[in-house]
């Protein structure tokens, strides 16, 4: 009896040690949410606030309207967030299709020939693709950062796992009633993947809003950047005296990822660790 | 497809036909459904990867094009102080930020492995996987006002508690380690998740049985749950490497590579020499040098899924 009470006991402990863990791990962004309401002349006052006095907007109107062309940058960002989603979503899903359901010469080698690049850093990709893009003109253009991750590995081999786990009775009897492989893969495949596909879909959304390395390679005025890079010329721009403007920007680009994070937490935190498992 | 086993010469020819048929009708559905994104692979990475190993075997002029220079890139990487130093920035950032996102991700999910109401999962998972999926551009801008000297919010805090601030950013004996704290803040979640999927395995029952036979938490601990999730901290250990490898853009922010050289990592060098300097070839030797650490640590990962299991 006493060494029960004295287990909850800890239990409590714990957990309340935890959660004051977890307001620590979550200041950052208190922090920059607080900052981006506060006045400019205060940026700098001490203490700094963790939790907003106001919801002043002031700061966000200066963003949009300082020189910097944040809204073109915002666009970008989304555009190729977009593009980047529904092309993963299309390319893997029809590659799966094929990999998981259908037998044809070679299909093993060529799906191990995908996976490889699962094994490929962006490190070891950019030169050429620099240089290819310098010679068609695609450099500077934020859909070129878009076309090269139009498909990946990961996305293939996610899907056809998926659809590895779902019974084939369905598309064993359309077929055998003399349908076509399109018919069955969008009237009984893709139907069937929905959990696959939103799971993929966000990784790739927030994966891509986030890229860094590749977009500051690729894009490099300003009215072709993203955001992240962006974020760190405004940083500089703005100068030290702008932290409410820099935090009030701020507050705007991690706003997506945050809405989709409060919404659809669970599926956040399976796709992306999913992701990292791969095989 | 060979049910219908022939039973009259005519159900012989039809059905000999149709499989064939059917068959090549299947391939060239197969190879259509691959096509867009085999062709996309071929063009954005196996070709590019191919590509980058020739370059490193040239000098490559942006007028001239490339001439074959045999292993002198790699020489030049391997013999000079300034690069074999930015090297090992990167193994030493890579062997701290390893150990401490997979030991504290491991503390934290035995900590949070345990019953609780809903809202408290949800909170939970908020604070330590918040980071996790917000851009480590984003959150390294916000990351350099803390550490800032003056006007910085740790030290501010530091100062108010009688304490001497610390140049966190500015002095080249605390910058790396700077810059590890904010790595590990942003990524241990990740792991934390992983490991509380793995504790969730341990079997229940030898756990209970153990408890009641007196084990301490600790024999606990190590006796039945280490080994048990042995090979998933084997795969965070390798899958946290090869990220902080290619660590970029969390130094280019906090300290852009300085003090000196003593936070620049290869990441950093390959952008600077490929795009700073037009140093094609030697840039792509630094690109394969990279590539070749994280082929082995995959090729170890792969290896040891099988022998380090030990239950």
């Amino acid at each position: 009896m006493q060494t029960k009470s004295r287990a909850r006991w800890a239990n409590r402990a714990i957990i309340a040690v935890m959660v004051v863990l977890g307001i620590f791990m979550l200041l950052p962004f208190m922090w920059l949410f607080s900052m981006s309401f506060r006045p400019v002349a205060d940026a700098y006052k001490m203490p700094p606030s963790f939790l907003p006095q106001n919801f002043d907007l002031t700061n966000y109107r200066a963003v949009l309207a300082s020189d910097v062309p944040f809204l073109r940058i915002y666009w970008n960002s989304v555009q190729i967030a977009v593009l980047v989603t529904v092309g993963q979503l299309v390319t893997c899903t029809l590659a799966a299709f094929a990999f998981a359901r259908l037998d044809f010469p070679g299909r093993d080698s060529l799906f191990f020939i995908m996976l490889v690049g699962l094994m490929f850093p962006a490190q070891v990709t950019i030169i050429p693709i620099y240089l290819g893009y310098a010679e068609t003109g695609l450099l500077n253009r934020p859909v070129g950062l878009a076309l090269m991750y139009l498909t990946s590995s990961f996305g293939v081999f996610l899907v056809r796992q998926f659809m590895r786990s779902q019974p084939k009775a369905l598309e064993e009897a359309a077929l055998m009633d003399g349908a076509g492989y399109f018919k069955i893969f969008f009237r009984i495949s893709l139907p069937q993947l929905r959990p696959a596909l939103s799971a993929l879909g966000i990784i790739t959304f927030t994966q891509t809003w986030n890229y860094y390395f590749q977009a500051r390679v690729l894009l490099e005025p300003q009215e072709s950047m993203t955001l992240p890079v962006a974020m760190d010329m405004l940083r500089g721009f703005m100068g030290q005296g702008n932290l409410s403007m820099v935090m009030a920007a701020m507050s705007m680009a991690v706003l997506p990822v945050i809405l989709i994070f409060l919404v659809a937490q669970k599926l956040v935190v399976e796709g992306v660790t999913m992701s990292g498992i791969k095989n | 497809m060979t049910i219908f086993a022939a039973n009259s010469p005519v159900a012989t020819r039809a059905v000999a036909d149709r499989p064939s048929e059917l068959k090549r009708a299947q391939a060239r559905a197969g190879y259509l459904f691959i096509l867009p994104s085999f062709v996309l692979y071929l063009i954005f990475v196996l070709a590019p990867v191919i590509v980058t190993f020739l370059l490193s075997f040239t000098y490559y002029d942006p007028i001239e094009g490339a001439t074959f220079v045999g292993l002198d890139n790699f020489r030049r990487f391997l013999t000079d102080d300034r690069s074999l130093q930015i090297f090992w920035n990167t193994l030493r950032f890579a062997f701290f930020a390893v150990s401490f996102n997979v030991g504290v991700g491991l503390a934290l999910a035995l900590a949070l492995n345990r019953a609780m109401p809903s809202w408290l999962l949800y909170f939970f998972r908020l604070a330590f996987f918040l980071p996790v999926i917000i851009a480590a551009a984003f959150v390294s801008i916000v990351w350099s006002y803390f550490y800032g000297d003056e006007l910085g919010v740790i030290n501010y805090y530091l100062i108010q508690l009688g304490l001497t601030p610390v140049r966190w950013l500015t002095s080249s004996k605390t910058a790396m380690m700077s810059i590890i704290i904010m790595d590990v803040w942003k990524n241990t979640g990740f792991f934390m998740i992983i490991f509380i999927a793995a504790l969730q395995g341990v079997p229940k029952t030898i756990m209970d049985a153990a408890t009641m036979d007196g084990a301490s938490y600790w024999r606990r601990f190590t006796k039945i749950i280490l080994p048990w999730i042995s090979p998933v901290i084997f795969f965070n250990i390798v899958y946290a490497s090869i990220g902080a490898l290619q660590v970029f853009e969390s130094i280019v922010i906090l300290t852009a590579g300085g003090p000196g050289d003593s936070t620049r990592s290869m990441s950093i060098l390959i952008v600077e020499e490929a795009f700073g300097s037009f140093e094609i070839g030697y840039a792509a030797s630094i690109a394969v040098v990279l590539t070749l650490v994280i082929l082995l640590l995959t090729s170890l990962q792969l290896l040891g899924s099988r022998r380090w299991v030990s239950y």
